[in-house]
């Protein structure tokens, strides 16, 4: 039987493309294999059928066919999301978003972009920058989803100011798994209000960190916000966790900077070094820029004074602070974002060979040294590098901590071995009271099994209310 | 003559190397303003990851060596859909950057191995390369047709196997056989002799450069083709006094200075012997002040930058033996090769022209839709495509779109008439063969 005829018969093939037209819908398996696999540990699982969705009216008649056939549907703009978010659990249709990619409105004056969800980070800046406006770039490859690193709780450069890049979002439009269109926040009044979710009752919960099992997101409103002409970056380096934290809470506090980070020395290093390579005695075991933005020169000084002053103090308890000068090219790829090259998490794979997981977390500052000592004993005891990084978010009450480890992903005991360092990892965080963002389906049955009886209860109702015939990529909660 | 082509197995270790991180799939600078565009063909036209750019092509290739992709008709037409115009690889930046176009055609290579490959239409094409020697069922006379007005008017070209030239035009099939394109070889030889260039051509002589062949994976074609024309190179050094050779095809430049060099003999054969393209050539005499410019065009023009004087000729730095980084690791690129500010300050030179750039150019050009088989295998989506660059020529207010291969130049034409734009597509040399004027 030749593939065309093969196609004919299928009537779920025929389905789709009756509703995205007959180029936009394949069951091919050559297009099904492209979308199974990402960077990740995470094995590749094929869907059944890929559909090219044009516009919000596609995207309900595909979830409407999906949900009364009960047939997966997994949401998919560039699967880059490091954690096998859009690899199929259980097959079924993966509807590929990235062609509704207009931006449709970017309000200067209320400070918010609306987008489609297939709009990039790169398509964003080059949109925002010539009106004199910025978003907090990620560490990501250039054609990344602003939307999708948004719901599911992505990190950008202006964390410490904003919070998450979920912190961001305003308003949604979302097409529930049963097809029906629905909006959250100020556009569910007026439909052209995009200007935020408050003081209506928080239903944007309901689309993020849910990682695309609770519906489909069409328009998104973010913040976006003025671009100060100076920016002054802070750089300096500790021998030990421990001071690097009470360096990072000291400045924290001032709410002077767009982003507070430090990089274990081995994350320092692009590549990271695959497998593990012992420091040298005399670098510093970790690094850390702060990156603050002025509108005058005074005040961009009277910021560093603030600096000087945390760094003095930092001094004066004894601790191995040293105001380090980082490598111009360093530190490009840290503010110059999105980048294609420093800043991209691929450049820290190279060595290894394409792989990259990680336990990424959100966990209480305070914990970081004692998590972080003991992941250092798990990654070396895998042969690898302990390559990790601490955020703040929106000043001192929670940060991000996560190691990114890059491994072969040609060899399959390679990947294994990475794998299993990471889960431990990450069952380290979770008993500290740490929660992995981004979680492949690893470690949400790991989060499951420490979970509140009634916080899963509920998150089961919620679940069932909104995908009655759980099609919206199933499996990825780990319930 | 020994060839070193790489197979699909051979690049198996680089293949391992692309983590799918997507980079490839959209022409991006960091500003401020970023630069960001769509710069792959296929993936504008058919979308699905396994259509877009490197990250794609590179999917294909692990499902071929991993056994879970076989060659049927679906997956051998997508891996023919793609122009290997390498603006993926100009954004990769891992390890197997330098080898992105060279795994794609290695996939190419393995389907004509098994006898799946190319597509029936490439086939008539590989036919013809057998049987004519150039890939338009042209015989031999036709390739000279386009000479008469020069006998007509009593300025003949030299046939250089009769009479030595120290330069060999080399014209190319497109140019010599294909209507459209016809007057890019006119304007340069009638250029050249008002000029003064003492250069000869191969008239009905000259075979293929072999460009398709190598593009549609038919490597066997290639070599004989090759291995004829270096051999015949060395004979025109030897015998004829040839010491420079021009091609006007930006396919047969890329073919010869790219695809040559994997002959164990090149070295050999092409001793004595400099391959320039036109673009290049003219540049030198302008910044020699021997280019006698002295009408004036009034017009507004942009440049469409032909992908094989482009980007695929920059130079990788690959750490062979892992004394820098690690074996095969890639260390950086250099452009000093590719062909960018040539056409352009030839352009500026031209009384009257006023210049536009449009926002995809140099390294991030949008292709034309031509290359790689694309347009004797999908022609209506070749055509489609070069409408859409049309249009982005058309955006800066051009009137004239520019370039310097006769592959683009059709196929640009294609697309203009496609959209009934009246965007007139016109080679280099051909504005500047209206500027200069004929020595008494």
């Amino acid at each position: 039987m030749d593939t065309a005829t093969a196609k004919k018969i299928d009537p779920v093939l025929e389905e789709l493309q009756g509703i995205v037209g007959e180029k936009n819908a394949s069951g091919a398996k050559h297009i099904r294999y492209a979308y199974s696999y990402d960077l990740s540990f995470v094995e590749p699982k094929l869907p059944d059928y890929v559909v090219m969705v044009q516009n919000v009216e596609q995207v309900q008649e595909v979830l409407r066919f999906a949900n009364r056939e009960k047939i997966p549907v997994v949401p998919y703009t560039a699967g880059t999301n490091i954690g096998g978010l859009c690899i199929p659990e259980r097959g079924g249709i993966l509807m590929d978003l990235k062609q509704m990619n207009k931006i449709i409105d970017i309000d200067v004056a209320d400070g918010v972009a609306v987008i489609e969800p297939g709009v990039s980070h790169a398509q964003l800046a080059a949109a925002l920058t010539p009106l004199g406006l910025r978003f907090g770039w990620p560490v990501g490859p250039p054609s990344a989803s602003v939307s999708s690193c948004a719901i599911s709780h992505g990190i950008g450069g202006l964390n410490a100011r904003y919070g998450l890049q979920s912190q961001e979002i305003t308003s949604m439009e979302v097409v529930l798994p049963t097809g029906e269109l629905v909006r959250v926040g100020s556009c569910a009044i007026q439909k052209n209000a995009w200007h935020s979710t408050l003081p209506l009752p928080k239903l944007d919960g309901l689309f993020k960190g849910w990682l695309g099992s609770s519906g489909v997101v069409t328009k998104m409103g973010v913040n976006v916000h003025p671009a100060p002409p100076l920016l002054k970056i802070f750089t300096v380096s500790c021998d030990t966790v421990q001071d690097m934290y009470s360096y990072m809470f000291n400045l924290s506090n001032y709410e002077i900077c767009d982003d507070i980070t430090a990089v274990s020395w081995w994350l320092s290093q692009v590549p990271i070094p695959y497998p593990y390579k012992e420091k040298p005695d005399d670098a510093a075991e970790w690094n850390s820029y702060a990156t603050t933005f002025s509108w005058t020169e005074a005040e961009r000084d009277a910021r560093a004074e603030i600096w000087d002053k945390v760094v003095a103090e930092e001094k004066a308890k004894g601790t191995s602070i040293q105001v380090t000068h980082y490598p111009e090219e360093a530190l490009k790829g840290r503010t110059q974002l999105p980048s294609q090259v420093v800043g991209s998490t691929k450049n820290y794979c190279k060595q290894g060979g394409a792989g990259i997981s990680w336990p990424g977390t959100f966990t209480p500052a305070k914990k970081w040294a004692p998590v972080y000592t003991r992941w250092k004993d798990i990654l070396i005891g895998h042969n690898l590098s302990p390559s990790v990084r601490m955020s703040m978010y929106r000043g001192v009450h929670y940060g991000m901590l996560r190691a990114m480890i890059p491994f072969n992903k040609q060899s399959k005991e390679e990947t294994e071995n990475a794998r299993q360092a990471i889960v431990e990892c990450l069952r380290v965080d979770l008993d500290e009271g740490g929660i992995p963002y981004k979680p492949p389906v690893d470690f949400a049955k790991e989060i499951n099994l420490r979970a509140d009886p009634g916080y899963l209860m509920l998150l089961k109702r919620v679940k069932e209310m909104l995908d009655p015939n759980d099609i919206m990529n199933p499996g990825k909660l780990g319930i | 003559m020994e060839w070193d082509i790489a197979s699909l197995e051979d690049l198996e270790h680089y293949i391992w190397r692309c983590t799918a991180c997507g980079t490839c799939k959209v022409a991006y600078d960091f500003g401020p303003p970023a630069t960001c565009a769509p710069i792959c063909p296929a993936g504008t036209e058919f979308g699905f990851e396994g259509n877009m750019s490197s990250k794609g092509k590179i999917a294909f290739a692990r499902g071929i060596l991993d056994g879970t992709l076989e060659f049927d008709e679906d997956l051998l037409n997508d891996i023919y859909r793609c122009t290997i115009c390498a603006g993926c690889q100009n954004q990769c930046q891992l390890d197997h950057k330098p080898f992105i176009p060279e795994i794609m055609e290695a996939m190419r290579r393995k389907a004509v191995e098994q006898g799946v490959g190319p597509l029936p239409l490439h086939k008539n094409l590989t036919r013809s390369l057998k049987n004519y020697n150039n890939p338009y069922q042209g015989p031999r006379r036709l390739r000279t047709d386009w000479t008469r007005p020069f006998k007509k008017a009593k300025k003949p070209i030299k046939n250089i196997m009769k009479e030595p030239a120290p330069t060999l035009f080399y014209v190319g099939c497109t140019g010599a056989f294909n209507q459209g394109a016809r007057p890019i070889p006119t304007a340069t030889a009638s250029l050249f002799q008002k000029l003064g260039l003492d250069f000869g051509i191969l008239g009905e002589n000259e075979v293929c450069c072999g460009s398709t062949a190598m593009r549609v994976g038919d490597a066997e074609e290639f070599k004989r083709l090759a291995t004829h024309n270096l051999e015949l190179f060395k004979k025109l050094h030897d015998e004829q006094g040839v010491e420079t050779i021009i091609t006007s095809c930006a396919g047969c430049y890329r073919a010869i200075k790219k695809d040559y060099i994997l002959s164990s003999d090149y070295d050999k054969m092409m001793d004595g012997i400099r391959v320039v393209h036109t673009a290049q050539y003219l540049h030198e005499l302008l910044q020699k002040g021997e280019l006698p410019i002295e009408g004036e065009l009034a017009m507004k023009v942009t440049y469409h930058d032909p992908c094989h004087i482009g980007r695929h000729l920059n130079k990788f730095e690959v750490d062979d033996d892992g004394s820098q980084l690690w074996p095969g690791a890639y260390l950086g690129m250099s452009e000093e090769d590719c062909v960018y500010e040539e056409p352009r300050e030839l352009l500026k030179a031209i009384p009257g022209v006023e210049f536009m750039e449009m926002e995809r150019n140099r390294s991030n050009s949008f292709c034309c839709g031509g290359g790689g088989g694309v347009m004797t295998g999908f022609g209506d989506w070749a055509a489609k495509n070069a409408g859409l660059r049309v249009e982005e020529g058309m955006g800066t207010g051009a009137e004239v779109m520019a370039s310097t291969c006769p592959f683009c130049h059709f196929n640009l034409n294609s697309g203009a008439q496609r959209i009934q734009s009246s965007m007139k597509i016109q080679d280099v040399v051909e504005l500047l063969d209206q500027v200069i004027p004929a020595k008494d």
